[in-house]
């Protein structure tokens, strides 16, 4: 009995150790090819899509010749990438240019000199029968008013406030004087959606909300997960009005699109869109990804640009 | 949109034979590294939860002091699991600096051997419960002391339980190991959430087949340790009602606690 | 401690104040998380009676059944809310895969709990209800299924609390259900950690799971009378 106890043990302990020297000789795999360049002694942290995306490491890779040395697998800009770069897990990251962490941890947005990364403003996406003539003006008007540091301070307020994103987006509007009851949309219902992050609900939210107080009777459907869900309801009619953002939404109808200038993306954007879709006016508020690292990283290599990461280091 | 049935399986039988992805890179984790990362996340889980369980079942048993011990684990499996990760890293993952994945490693560790106590603890307490009253007192009669009793009497005659435990607690381990990947672990996992992220179904359900698979070797290699220790003149007796399915074991325990 | 009904605040015991802040989205999210646990164990319960008493019926079933059933529940359910779509031709994102997936398990436990909770039912004990004139199904439903209840309803608690917390786990892949305020805590917890959304949905799933069972107890009690007379 004891011998047999013993023996399975042996074996247990003969499995262990086989394992976890399989398990470690592949995480400790490093230093690979392109000869010495910054980024090839550093670690990116970033979504699983970034691996593969176009403007994702193939984009770095061919616009700038930067590889870097590995990729460790973190979240869509959330709190594992913020606090994976914080602390010193991984080197530079992908981040969205919106995020309040970028400012409140020092962090180093580098530049993007040759447009890897496409223009991202946002733009409402409505079904063309409820794109009335009042439907249009409400939201234009909001279009106009956004910018990039105004939904900065919003997302700041949900994500480090813990504040509504229902009353940051109220509050918005009272600010930019939007909140004016009227009677432009009235007799229009539209279904409202939002993808399942911060700023996104924000939006849904203020678009709702001005067009409720402009007599339109809406529902609104919110944080639904990704695009591959949310975007064939609106196809089909399910969801009348959604936040986008012009790239992305490009790529994501037109898989080879290669327009960049916000004008360019805007263009291609309208063209490309099913006939019962329409893009109404794109924002100066842009939220794109962009490659993030620590000032102290930024201060150590002198990086200013993605294309510094692939000085010789 | 939609995949077609049979274009997916072939394409999942296209990853899954693609030698490419079965290596490593320093970009992408091959299935083979994922399977040491997920075996490895599995093992320091079960050995730690074996350490603990597995002797004080048996002294729950043995002595029948503290059986509120074994409600307290079997209620722990009330807990959602998500959730209790997701709390312990939030706990954890900021006391860490450098390159090391232990803020995320230790929760998740913490998770499954909370999943894994209940199963063997309460198999092991109720193998050693089960002994007949008539085979103790001869053990005694015998001149054995407490200690002889238990080590060649009555946990001889647990094993079976024992295993059933062990067994249900390591399908439970395999299984939730994946939801490491969510908190950015590697293991198995990585392949479906990462292709959920990449719109690649074929990485995904690949993911999936070979978490089932390593549930099932796993299993198979454990009924097979089972029959090689367990004595044959336990398993001619109990084989039948003791069966070799885990979960048996966790219903007659939960039987009888609902009966009593 | 100033304010403690703020939600902005991030200690721990602030979730009724979180929860008293998104009432209606917490309850939506509780009510799909209950329904989410319970059909399925209805299901597998109405698809496991007929299959259990056929492996009892005809002895040579018993085996094969056990072997298939035991093999659906070593797939993780992860990889079986994954795998599930492509196999039915359904979207990969079509949120019934998680009622499915889970009646799945429930049916493969279940079987097991109703075959053996059959085979308890003593052989004088069917003699005496053949004797008595019961058909084969009459007896089925008269005499062997009211014994085998308690034996079922162990069954049927281990399932229903399993499956609250593996519901859950179906948030992390973007389906509405508790599982979500654990997605929502995480992705509000980058400077410091904020536990309300994940302290409430951890208490919200254990009272789901405890009040579950509680009910899955009493519906036993209701139908077995006969237990309460006898003192145990």
């Amino acid at each position: 009995m004891k011998t047999k106890l013993i023996a399975v043990a042996a074996i247990a302990t003969t499995l262990t150790m086989g394992l976890s020297g399989c398990g470690s000789s592949s995480s400790s795999s490093s230093s690979s090819g392109s000869g010495g360049t910054i980024a090839s002694k550093m670690i990116f942290g970033g979504p699983p899509e970034f691996k593969t995306r176009v403007d994702g490491i193939p984009g770095l890779e061919k616009n700038y010749g930067v590889t870097f040395g590995k990729y460790t697998v973190t979240d869509t800009g959330g709190p594992v990438t913020v606090n994976a770069l914080k602390r010193g897990q991984v080197d530079a990251v992908d981040l969205f240019t919106t995020d309040p962490a970028i400012a409140a941890n020092d962090f180093v947005i580098l530049e993007d000199p040759k447009a890897n990364f496409a223009a991202q403003n946002i733009v409402p996406i409505v079904s063309k029968d409820k794109a009335t003539p009042g439907v249009r003006q409400v939201l234009n008007g909001i279009q106009s008013k956004l910018t990039t540091d105004g939904l900065g301070k919003m997302i700041g307020e949900v994500a480090n406030a813990k504040k509504d994103p229902a009353d940051v987006a109220k509050g918005w509007l009272t600010d930019n004087s939007l909140d004016t009851t009227g009677s432009s949309a009235k007799g229009v219902s539209l279904t409202v959606g939002s993808a399942n992050f911060p700023e996104n609900v924000i939006l849904a939210n203020i678009y709702a909300e001005a067009l409720k107080a402009q007599g339109a009777s809406i529902q609104t459907k919110l944080n639904i997960g990704s695009r591959e869900k949310y975007y064939p309801a609106l196809e089909k009619g399910s969801l009348d009005l959604f936040p986008e953002y012009t790239g992305t939404i490009l790529t994501y109808i037109d898989k080879n699109a290669t327009a960049t200038s916000p004008a360019d993306v805007y263009a291609a954007l309208t063209k490309a869109l099913p006939a019962n879709l329409v893009a109404l006016d794109q924002a100066d508020a842009q939220d794109s990804d962009a490659v993030v690292v620590t000032k102290a990283t930024a201060a150590k290599y002198g990086l200013k640009t993605i294309a510094d990461l692939a000085k010789k280091g | 949109m939609a995949p077609g049935g049979a274009l997916v399986i072939g394409d999942v039988v296209g990853w899954l034979t693609d030698p490419a992805h079965w290596q490593s890179t320093p970009f992408d984790t091959g299935i083979l590294g994922q399977l040491g990362a997920h075996v490895w996340f599995c093992l320091i889980a079960l050995v730690i939860a074996l350490v603990i369980s597995l002797p004080l079942g048996l002294w729950i048993g043995h002595t029948g002091k503290a059986t509120w011990l074994v409600t307290v684990a079997n209620a722990v499996r009330a807990l959602p699991t998500v959730g209790v990760l997701v709390l312990l890293v939030v706990i954890i993952a900021p006391n860490f600096y450098g390159r090391t994945n232990a803020g995320y490693l230790i929760p998740t560790e913490i998770v499954l051997v909370l999943l894994a106590v209940p199963p063997i603890l309460s198999n092991a307490y109720a193998g050693v419960q089960n002994v007949s009253p008539a085979v103790r007192d001869a053990a005694f009669g015998m001149g054995m002391t407490g200690p002889q009793v238990l080590l060649r009497v009555e946990l001889p005659n647990a094993l079976p339980l024992i295993f059933s435990g062990f067994r249900s607690a390591t399908l439970q381990v395999i299984a939730t190991a994946t939801i490491a990947s969510y908190v950015t672990l590697g293991g198995l996992g990585r392949f479906i959430y990462d292709g959920l992220a990449q719109q690649d179904y074929p990485q995904m359900i690949s993911g999936g087949l070979l978490v089932a698979a390593l549930a099932l070797a796993a299993d198979l290699l454990l009924a097979l340790a089972q029959r090689y220790t367990v004595s044959r003149g336990i398993t001619g007796r109990a084989g039948r009602q003791a069966g070799s399915d885990s979960r048996v074991a966790v219903l007659n325990e939960e039987l009888a606690s609902e009966t009593a | 401690m100033i304010r403690p009904l703020d939600s902005a605040s991030s200690s721990p015991l602030h979730f009724f104040g979180y929860f008293l802040d998104h009432r209606s989205e917490d309850l939506g999210w509780l009510w799909d998380h209950t329904w989410l646990s319970v059909v399925p164990v209805v299901v597998g319960l109405a698809l496991a009676l007929p299959l259990g008493w056929l492996a009892r019926r005809y002895q040579w079933i018993y085996p094969p059944m056990m072997s298939i059933t035991g093999l659906l529940y070593t797939i993780p359910s992860i990889a079986l809310f994954v795998l599930i779509p492509p196999v039915l031709g359904m979207d990969p994102l079509n949120p019934l895969q998680v009622p499915i997936a889970l009646s799945l398990y429930s049916t493969a436990l279940l079987v097991r709990v109703v075959a053996d909770g059959l085979g308890a039912v003593s052989e004088e004990t069917v003699q005496a209800a053949t004797a008595l004139g019961y058909r084969p199904v009459g007896r089925f439903f008269r005499v062997e299924l009211p014994i085998a209840v308690p034996v079922i309803t162990a069954g049927l608690r281990v399932a229903i609390v399993a499956n609250v917390s593996i519901v859950a786990v179906a948030g992390t892949i973007g389906m509405d259900n508790l599982g979500r305020l654990f997605d929502q805590g995480f992705t509000l917890s980058v400077s410091q950690p904020y536990y309300p959304p994940i302290v409430l949905g951890i208490v919200l799933c254990v009272l789901l799971a405890l009040v579950l069972d509680l009910l899955v107890v009493l519906v036993s009690r209701m139908l077995t009378p006969w237990r309460r007379a006898v003192p145990s």
